[in-house]
């Protein structure tokens, strides 16, 4: 389910940040007593990483290289699983065992951002060829005991804490700040470095150590064996897909007077369409003022629950499970009737505007020190925006359908003082309506509306909101632009493609 | 146009000061002023008094400045020498010039009053004249400041963006009790109000003499109408590339006419949009929006307009459209208020209380109410409704938004509904409070109202008759009304 959240209050484990001291991790190793419980320390690794993370202020620039550590534990063959934002923006991935110096060079096999998993692989596997493989449990019981391992801060060894399962429920992810999953709350410590780690009980995964929270203390969050289980499913075909969505917005029914006009009695099942995005899997098929009443064959309540497993989730854990392609069946009641139809999943690609992203570099064009940016999370975060028809643009991109007309919502994000913008600085932070009155549908078009092969005498740039025209004129514009170039140190004019 | 920067006159050096003779009919003014609570619009916060200064300027004839009297809900005259007290009303205010005319209330004090000799209006002064400003010290010693006329200006000092001719007056200033409403003298004749004060700069503004008397004059000629305005908002046309496109010449100055307000002076007249304002009566106007004043060097066009015209009079415009020179005669009149209005001085904010759905019209005040980051931090619904009136003008006078949910039995499920613009109320489009206030009396036939909203949930439904109980115990609960219709 993506969602547009103005406030997180997750905080990523993140990478705990590089130690100095890697020859001190084998002088002990070969003291420890060989257990079955640290037999299965072999095969929690430690991950390294170098990350290089690309600049949405300076679009041109390389960005800035980081790095850090995480956890990771071996699944199946040369199977690695870890948190994606381990190893996002990953530019060299080291793996190293417990118990020993060796780092073995590894390298993203699958990423999925939407739920923070990822598989690694390292380039020789022999060394690893006789460890375990972890197996993946069930959702643990409340109140049962489960133990965290991993590389988090404040050491360099293997670190174990134990903790109660607390809390199951349906809470963001903080690492694309636009997804919501299952989670599982436990009151053990978990750290930066923790990432990635698996959590055990009776020698199985029941989960990935993944974030905390800021505002409480001995609140860890692990994700799930049901995400992770999808995730391996979904990579089965060799790609990822991601989540499906409904792509609706619903509302609850809890007011008396709504269920009287909805002809609902007390105990009656179904929630409201309040919303539903065009193009997406429900477009066609519902409509605002639907209620609907069941999903997959499963009965929604009037908080928008449903039952599975004997725990009562959020209905959008049925798509949750689901992959595209997949076919659902709905449930409900229009105008007093009731309906059924079935609907097929798809991939539903405007919701990643509110989603971090990460792996691409950031799109841009420059033309006489004007610098264009398509809107994104990324976007929006670093230049914090605050311009307020842009933040409209933004906050309404989906339930107002404004995607299907602007495919990327151009911001003038920056101007590189030049003689020819001198007065345009003003204009920064405004989102590009129309240029020489055609209207703008992506990063592309603009480019092409900016540099045609007969410069014309103005560009009028009309900007959302404001009914003073920005004016360029085309006049040596190319030769300006490349005089700009040269003084700012920007190797391209532009990077287009996605 | 210059920030006006208004600081508490504290800690200042009185190199300048000299007692003088009380021979001025200056008075102590005591306002006590009370706002309403902008988030529970049926209550008032707690009152505040300010002490300031008045000068009599004709028969129970007291002027001050409007800060002064704002919101007052008593006003209070005093003798400087703390003798006599004297109940007062305000008999004329203008929010934008920042004037106030009071008079006392009571025959006596009428009486003693007309003992007094009113002080004329001084001429406008030139740079350099020398000038007083009148402070009275809590045990009736009057301050005199000497000072120097530095320039003229036009600024805004209580209402943003309305801009009136001042003049700015180098002095050393200390503090002393009545800090509000200096009046500033010239050869013994009322030169202006204290609007501002600068420690740092020591530099004082002061309302121009023509604009007192032009609200002096309004004031004493039947009902007060206001200073008149063109109804346009402009922005400058400096950048030489904007100038080409607009076929400008270098010879020209102008302003780039940007926004018409609707049923305003410039919007009859048939100005437009994307329009360049050259000229206002043969007053050249240049690319920042100044022109050459007889006496003060560049002054900005508004006073050409608020400062020089009445509402009712007619200005000549020079405007070049789509690089055509024409002209255009235009009638002042008043600024139209708009669908959000820019201050709520005098006036009580119109609600409705709805089975716990809290209704309100948008104002300025309300935004401002978000703190000092309001531009960012107030919802960005209401944000762009007050950015751009112009698209949501349509069939409203005022834009009714429902403002919170108080959880009573009738809102249940609807507690996180904040901050959204309504449409229609029973299928009645809503313009104003009293409109919405008559929607609400004819639920369906079920007994159900339906409210049409402008936001993530399109219609919201509310039993009339829990939603009675509710509001039956909300008045139970001390609140006043459940709703104000008049403001």
């Amino acid at each position: 389910m993506k969602l547009f959240l103005s406030h997180i209050i997750c905080i990523i484990l993140g990478l705990s940040s590089t130690s100095a001291s890697a020859q001190a991790l084998d002088i002990s190793a070969k003291q420890k007593v060989e257990t079955k419980a640290s037999d299965i320390y072999k095969s929690i690794v430690r991950i390294e990483v170098t990350a290089q993370n690309p600049s949405y202020s300076n679009p041109w620039n390389s960005g800035k290289f980081t790095g850090g550590t995480g956890t990771g534990f071996l699944i199946s063959k040369n199977t690695f699983l870890t948190n994606a934002h381990v190893v996002s923006n990953a530019r060299r991935i080291l793996i190293t065992m417990h118990g020993s110096a060796r780092k073995h060079p590894a390298r993203v096999l699958h990423i999925a951002h939407d739920c923070d998993l990822a598989i690694l692989q390292v380039d020789d596997f022999t060394p690893f060829e006789k460890l375990p493989f972890l197996s993946i449990g069930n959702v643990p019981q409340l109140e049962s005991q489960v133990r965290v391992i991993g590389y988090p801060v404040g050491g360099d060894r293997i670190s174990v804490t134990r903790g109660v399962v607390s809390r199951i429920d349906f809470r963001p992810y903080a690492h694309t700040r636009a997804d919501q999953h299952l989670v599982i709350q436990i009151d053990a410590a978990i750290n930066p470095g923790n990432s990635g780690g698996p959590v055990l009980q009776n020698g199985k995964v029941v989960g990935v150590a993944f974030q905390g929270l800021t505002s409480a203390d001995n609140t860890g969050y692990m994700i799930p064996t049901p995400v992770v289980k999808r995730f391996l499913k979904d990579i089965e075909d060799g790609s990822y897909d991601e989540y499906m969505q409904l792509g609706l917005t619903n509302f609850t029914l809890f007011n008396p007077a709504m269920r009287k006009v909805y002809n609902l009695k007390q105990d009656d099942p179904g929630i409201l369409v309040a919303r539903f995005y065009k193009d997406g899997p429900v477009d066609g098929i519902l409509k605002e003022g639907d209620i609907l009443t069941k999903i997959d064959g499963k009965s929604i309540d009037s908080a928008g629950s449903v039952e599975i497993d004997g725990e009562r989730v959020n209905m959008s854990e049925i798509v949750e499970r689901k992959f595209a392609g997949d076919k659902i069946p709905l449930n409900f009641i229009r105008d007093g009737k009731e309906q059924t139809a079935e609907i097929t999943l798809k991939p539903f690609s405007a919701s990643s505007i509110y989603s971090v992203q990460y792996g691409k570099r950031p799109r841009y064009t420059i033309q006489g020190g004007l610098v264009f940016q398509p809107l994104s999370r990324n976007l929006y975060a670093a230049l914090r925006l605050s311009n307020p028809r842009v933040r409209r643009l933004f906050a309404k991109y989906l339930t107002e359908n404004i995607f299907k007309e602007r495919k990327d919502i151009i911001i003038l994000t920056k101007v590189l003082d030049a003689p020819i913008n001198s007065y345009l600085t003003g204009f920064t932070g405004n989102a590009i309506e129309s240029i020489n009155g055609t209207k703008i549908t992506d990063i592309d078009q603009l480019h092409n509306i900016l540099n045609p092969e007969t410069m014309p005498e103005h560009f009028v740039i009309k900007c959302d909101g404001l009914n003073r025209p920005l004016i360029l004129p085309g006049k040596d514009l190319q030769k300006i632009n490349k005089q700009i170039l040269q003084t700012y140190g920007i190797k391209n004019a532009s990077y287009l493609s996605k | 146009m210059k920030p006006i920067i208004i600081s508490l006159l504290f800690a200042l050096c009185s190199i300048a000061t000299t007692a003088a003779q009380n021979n001025l009919p200056l008075l102590r003014i005591s306002s006590t002023s009370q706002k309403y609570n902008i988030s529970q619009p049926w209550e008032k916060k707690a009152a505040v008094t300010i002490r300031g200064i008045g000068i009599l300027v004709g028969k129970n004839q007291i002027i001050t400045t409007a800060q002064m009297a704002a919101d007052a809900t008593f006003i209070e005259i005093e003798t400087t020498d703390s003798k006599t007290s004297m109940p007062a009303k305000t008999i004329a205010i203008d929010y934008k010039a920042n004037l106030a005319l009071i008079s006392v209330t009571e025959t006596p004090h009428q009486e003693l009053l007309a003992k007094m000799t009113p002080v004329e209006i001084a001429a406008n002064p030139k740079l350099d004249d020398n000038v007083q400003a009148y402070q009275v010290e809590d045990n009736g010693k009057i301050l005199v400041t000497n000072g120097s006329i530095r320039g003229a200006d036009v600024t805004a000092s209580f209402v943003e963006g309305q801009y009136f001719l001042a003049f700015q007056i180098k002095a050393s200033m200390q503090g002393a009790a009545n800090s509000f409403t200096i009046p500033v003298m010239k050869d013994d004749k009322l030169l202006g109000l204290l609007t501002g004060y600068s420690a740092e700069e020591q530099l004082l503004d002061a309302t121009a003499p023509e604009i007192i008397r032009a609200f002096l004059n309004d004031a004493n000629n039947g009902e007060y109408i206001g200073f008149p305005s063109l109804g346009i908002d402009i922005s400058r046309t400096i950048d030489p590339h904007f100038r080409s496109w607009l076929k400008l010449t270098d010879s020209h100055g102008g302003l780039f006419i940007k926004h018409v307000t609707r049923n305003g002076a410039a919007h009859k007249a048939g100005i437009q949009q994307g329009d360049v304002l050259l000229a206002i009566d043969g007053n050249e106007i240049d690319r920042k929006g100044y022109y050459k004043s007889k006496n003060y060097g560049p002054l900005y066009w508004m006073h050409l307009i608020a400062g020089s015209k009445k509402t009712g009079e007619k200005v000549t415009l020079n405007i070049l459209r789509k690089g055509e020179n024409i002209t255009k005669e235009v009638t002042l009149t008043k600024r139209p208020e708009g669908i959000i209005p820019s201050h709520m001085f005098g006036k009580a904010p119109r609600y409705l209380i709805k089975g716990g759905l809290i209704f309100q019209e948008l104002t300025y005040s309300y935004l401002k109410a978000y703190g000092d980051k309001w531009k960012t931090r107030a919802p960005i619904s209401l944000l762009d409704a007050f950015n751009h009136p112009e698209d949501y003008e349509k069939d409203r006078q005022r834009l009714v938004f429902l403002s919170r949910t108080i959880p009573t039995e009738a809102t249940l499920g609807y507690e996180k509904i904040s901050s959204a613009i309504v449409t229609k109320v029973n299928g009645k489009k809503i313009a104003d409070i009293p409109s919405l206030v008559e929607a609400f009396k004819t639920p369906d036939k079920n007994g159900i109202h339906t409210i049409e909203l402008d936001g993530k949930l399109k219609k919201l439904y509310l039993d009339a008759a829990t939603a009675s109980t509710a509001d039956a115990n909300f008045l139970k609960r001390g609140l006043p009304s459940l709703s104000r219709t008049k403001e």
